[in-house]
């Protein structure tokens, strides 16, 4: 039975075939013919699988070729420029002072309590009542129309117990609770699996708020804990708020991003 | 017995092919059309299928690889130590442990979002969760990635590794590098490991078969093994230390006393005591090699010392093992250039594992259920005499006598080198033919003549073919000559006469290519009598016409046949013919009889009954009763289809559209056969 390297020790011992290399070199020849009658030849999802993955090869090789050409003409230099990087005319200019700082934070639990914040997302698409509830008939004879269930992802808290059934009005199905987000920090570009503490407020309406309906544009409050962050006064911040930026009944997951 | 072939585990493909076979085998084996309209559970079965069968895709590739990937806390722990030497056994689980995971993470995905696809209300909802449950799962294939192409690699080199059964009767070859190893193991067996001048050539277990006693033997080659401490020692030495470790094996020391592979004969020294905690319980021989160069009688004190060193460990450990201290096959000396001692090391090698197995297995337990189910039978002397073997005295005397002449025998291979060797001499081949005449011997065989092969005609018993030849020609002379004499006796013809026969033969020729265009077209027409003729080919006309052609009167003939034939409205005869046409038939009817028989004959009285009334009578009471009858008969006799009219079972129900021509996807191409 063979073992080890065989083919390379047939290779040493018989060297190869007498038409080896021009057949190697012919087959490479051949292959970008046939490459080309495939390309022209495949159908339906295969056809434009390959076309894509050969568009971006063509892309990439076009951009080696142009960057290897010797070019006559003279371009402008632009080195990157960090972030956070500012001109020599602007250093040694304490840009925040203590007081600064702490006005800001003034501002912000004005802002709190104002109910006003800065979100990436200022404007939602309105969601409609019949969009948002499924109307479920009860009773003997089906006739009563009272009950809703909820259509969209929604957030119950940890000790949340349901209401009899014959008064709960409305319905927010096991299978569409949600207790973990997304969480993008938007500086650090990295995403975190957190858990959600509660629904701060649904553009929509208070009474979705109230119901811990998340559609996009809601804003929610995470547990940061596993981020490390300090505030400047040395306590420990834990929980942050983030918006949410997907429709969660249409992914399967809440994507949001951290207000900063 | 487990055989320890690693070929057959399955291709493991990279991570983007793994994503492309199974999103294009969901792709073609799930239904693809689905519109806005549909049920809402119709739409939400749609699409949990297609979750749950790339689940199930996944689950399936994921689980073959873990599969057949080996255990190696499950396999003989030499292939577990080999394995781990080669790959590592820690990262080798962790890629596996990584596909595990992966797969429950799949698994997890699909049941989560088949539980949300429960909650869609509409196509578009239910599109975007199937989109993301597939995505999620071909990144989670994407992530294990790299795992996936060090499997395959794995795999591939453990494909080449050489099936070593670890129970059976093994040699095992140890030694400094390029002492001969190589050589040995290819000249016992068929194996062809390559043999070269620099060290390390060898650098992975070989195996090679060979027989003794009936018994087949697996012979090790290992790599050669410098002396190190155990820690230093790279991926080559170590697959020799597990083998050397693990294989209940005999173990052929190989020690190179010409100093030609670079190392002397004290750290070949070295290192044989370093591992001879190795050989523990194992056969040991020590075999010195390359003895062409510098036999062992001439090395130098020193070295001689070393060796002796040598064989009394060998020996002290056969001690050990029980048997007596004989220093016969300990130290063996051959040289595999030469041939010189090969077979007796193999002998030596392969007796005491023998020997060594045998005593193992006679201590075993097992060896207990066997032992008291056979026994050898020696039947009892019943007297003190001796009784040899009775052998004729003229059989013996020729078996000497043929012994002799073997002795003085002439071989073909003596005359051969008599006459100048292999290629000069050419042995005649036709000496020991047996012929009719010795002097047919040399002669030369045609092979072709007038452009025919000769052995097509050589017959053995072509004399007697031949004479039965000739009788047959003989007799078939005799029945020629016989029928030439007849001969056409007649007078020469007439022109009229032969034109009459032109005209015939014309005529004949016609019919016959008639009949062969009818015949030929038989099986597309159906054969219906000639009074059923649709094209009405049989008339009167026709008749006439073929009469006056040749010359005779058509008239009377008309007459008759139309005379005869039965026709439904009637037909106005001429009445003057038929009475003389009537009055050669009835000659003996008188007048009275003749004009009432006219009277009757005549079609042109009107009919005074209705058409499907039935008059009673012919043993009938009345009419319905006759009905009755009538209808019985009608229905007991079939009437025969005689002018091939078309009937009940000749409908056909042709079939439109055949399923097979339109089913399957084909979104675009033609289906004209499948």
């Amino acid at each position: 039975m063979p073992q080890g390297d065989y083919i390379e020790l047939h290779r040493k011992r018989h060297g190869y075939r007498l038409d080896h290399f021009e057949r190697k070199r012919k087959k490479e020849a051949r292959e970008v013919h046939e490459r080309a009658a495939y390309a022209q030849k495949a159908l339906g999802i295969k056809g434009k699988i390959f076309a894509k993955k050969r568009y971006a090869e063509k892309a990439l090789m076009k951009k080696t070729l142009a960057m290897h050409d010797e070019s006559t003409t003279r371009r402008k230099v632009d080195d990157n420029v960090q972030d956070g990087a500012i001109p020599a005319y602007l250093l040694d200019r304490d840009t925040t002072t203590r007081a600064k700082v702490l006005s800001n934070t003034i501002k912000q639990k004005r802002k709190e309590k104002a109910g006003k914040w800065e979100v990436p997302l200022p404007k939602v698409r309105p969601v409609a009542e019949d969009e948002m509830f499924k109307v479920l008939r009860s009773g003997k004879r089906k006739t009563k129309q009272w009950k809703r269930m909820v259509t969209k992802a929604t957030f119950v808290g940890p000790g949340f117990t349901r209401k009899p059934p014959k008064y709960e009005r409305f319905i927010r199905p096991s299978g569409l609770r949600f207790t973990k987000a997304h969480v993008t920090h938007p500086e650090l570009k990295c995403t975190f699996n957190l858990e959600i503490i509660g629904v701060k407020k649904n553009p929509n309406g208070p009474m979705y708020t109230s119901l811990g309906v998340m559609t996009k544009g809601t804003v929610i409050e995470v547990n940061v804990s596993e981020l490390g962050l300090v505030t400047p006064a040395g306590k420990v911040v834990w929980g942050k708020y983030a918006q949410v930026t997907n429709n969660p009944e249409n992914d399967g997951c809440i994507n949001a991003v951290l207000l900063v | 017995m487990v055989q320890y072939n690693f070929k057959k585990i399955t291709v493991v493909p990279s991570g983007k092919e793994f994503v492309d076979i199974i999103l294009s085998r969901t792709q073609r084996q799930t239904p693809t059309v689905v519109h806005k309209g549909y049920a809402i559970s119709r739409l939400r079965q749609f699409y949990m299928r297609k979750v749950r069968f790339t689940q199930q895709n996944f689950h399936e590739k994921l689980s073959t690889i873990i599969e057949e990937f080996p255990r190696l806390d499950d396999i003989h722990p030499f292939y577990g130590d080999l394995l781990h030497v080669l790959y590592n056994k820690d990262h080798y689980k962790l890629a596996l442990g990584q596909i595990n995971t992966a797969r429950n993470i799949i698994g997890k995905i699909a049941k989560d979002y088949v539980r949300l696809l429960k909650y869609g209300d509409s196509l578009y909802r239910c599109k975007c969760l199937k989109v993301a449950a597939l995505g999620r799962m071909c990144t989670v294939i994407k992530r294990i990635g790299p795992s996936l192409a060090y499997l395959e690699q794995i795999r591939q080199h453990m494909a080449r590794l050489p099936s070593i059964d670890p129970n059976t009767r093994t040699i095992l070859i140890c030694g400094y590098p390029n002492v001969g190893k190589s050589s040995f193991i290819n000249k016992i067996t068929r194996a062809d490991v390559d043999v070269q001048p620099y060290a390390f050539t060898t650098k992975s277990l070989f195996v090679g078969h060979t027989d003794y006693k009936y018994l087949r033997y697996q012979v090790i080659d290992t790599p050669g093994i410098l002396d190190r401490p155990f820690e230093d020692r790279n991926i080559i030495e170590m697959c020799s230390i597990t083998a050397l470790a693990h294989l209940r094996s005999a173990v052929l020391f190989f020690l190179d006393i010409s100093g030609s592979c670079g190392y002397s004969i004290a750290q070949q020294a070295a290192l044989f005591h370093s591992i001879k905690s190795l050989f523990m319980n194992k056969p040991l021989i020590i075999v010195c090699n390359k003895i062409d160069l510098q036999p062992l009688d001439g090395l130098p004190e020193e070295d001689v010392k070393l060796v002796m060193e040598m064989k009394a460990e060998a020996i002290k450990a056969v001690v050990a093992q029980g048997g007596e201290p004989n220093d016969e096959g300990v130290l063996l000396t051959m040289s595999t250039l030469t041939d010189d001692g090969v077979i007796s090391v193999k002998n030596a090698a392969c007796e005491r594992l023998l020997n060594q197995r045998v005593e193992m297995k006679m201590k075993s337990k097992k060896i207990n259920d066997c032992l008291n189910r056979f026994h050898v039978a020696i039947p009892k002397p019943r007297d003190n005499k001796e009784r040899p073997t009775c052998i004729p005295q003229a059989i013996l005397e020729a078996r000497a006598k043929e012994s002799k002449e073997m002795e003085n025998r002439k071989l073909e291979r003596d005359l051969e080198n008599e006459n100048g060797g292999a290629g000069v001499y050419s042995a005649s081949l036709r000496k020991h033919y047996i012929l009719a005449s010795d002097e047919w011997k040399e002669d030369i065989m045609p092979e072709i003549l007038d452009g025919h092969n000769v052995y097509d005609f050589v017959d053995p018993d072509i004399l007697q073919r031949l004479e039965e030849l000739e009788r047959e020609e003989g007799l078939r002379l005799e029945a020629e000559s016989y029928e030439a004499e007849f001969e056409i006796d007649g007078k020469e013809l007439t022109p009229e006469e032969r034109e009459a026969l032109a005209e015939i033969r014309k005529k004949k020729s016609l019919l016959i290519q008639e009949h062969r265009i009818k015949k030929s077209t038989a099986e597309s027409r159906p054969t219906i009598p000639r009074k059923f003729d649709k094209d009405r080919k049989f008339t009167t006309e026709r008749m006439g016409r073929q009469l006056s052609s040749l010359g005779l009167d058509p008239s009377s003939a008309i007459y008759r046949a139309r005379s005869r034939s039965i026709s439904r409205n009637g037909r106005k005869r001429d009445r003057s013919f038929a009475r003389d046409g009537d009055d050669a038939e009835a000659m003996d009817i008188d007048d009275e009889h003749k004009s009432k028989k006219l009277r009757l004959r005549s079609t042109s009285r009107s009919r005074s009954r209705p058409p499907g009334e039935v008059i009673p009578g012919e043993g009938l009471k009345d009419s319905a009763q006759k009905l009755k009858a009538i209808k019985i008969k009608k229905k007991s006799e079939k009437v025969r289809n005689k002018a091939a009219r078309r009937g009940e079972a000749d409908r056909v129900i042709p079939n439109l559209k055949p399923k097979h021509l339109f089913s399957g996807k084909r979104s675009i191409g033609k289906t004209q056969r499948r």
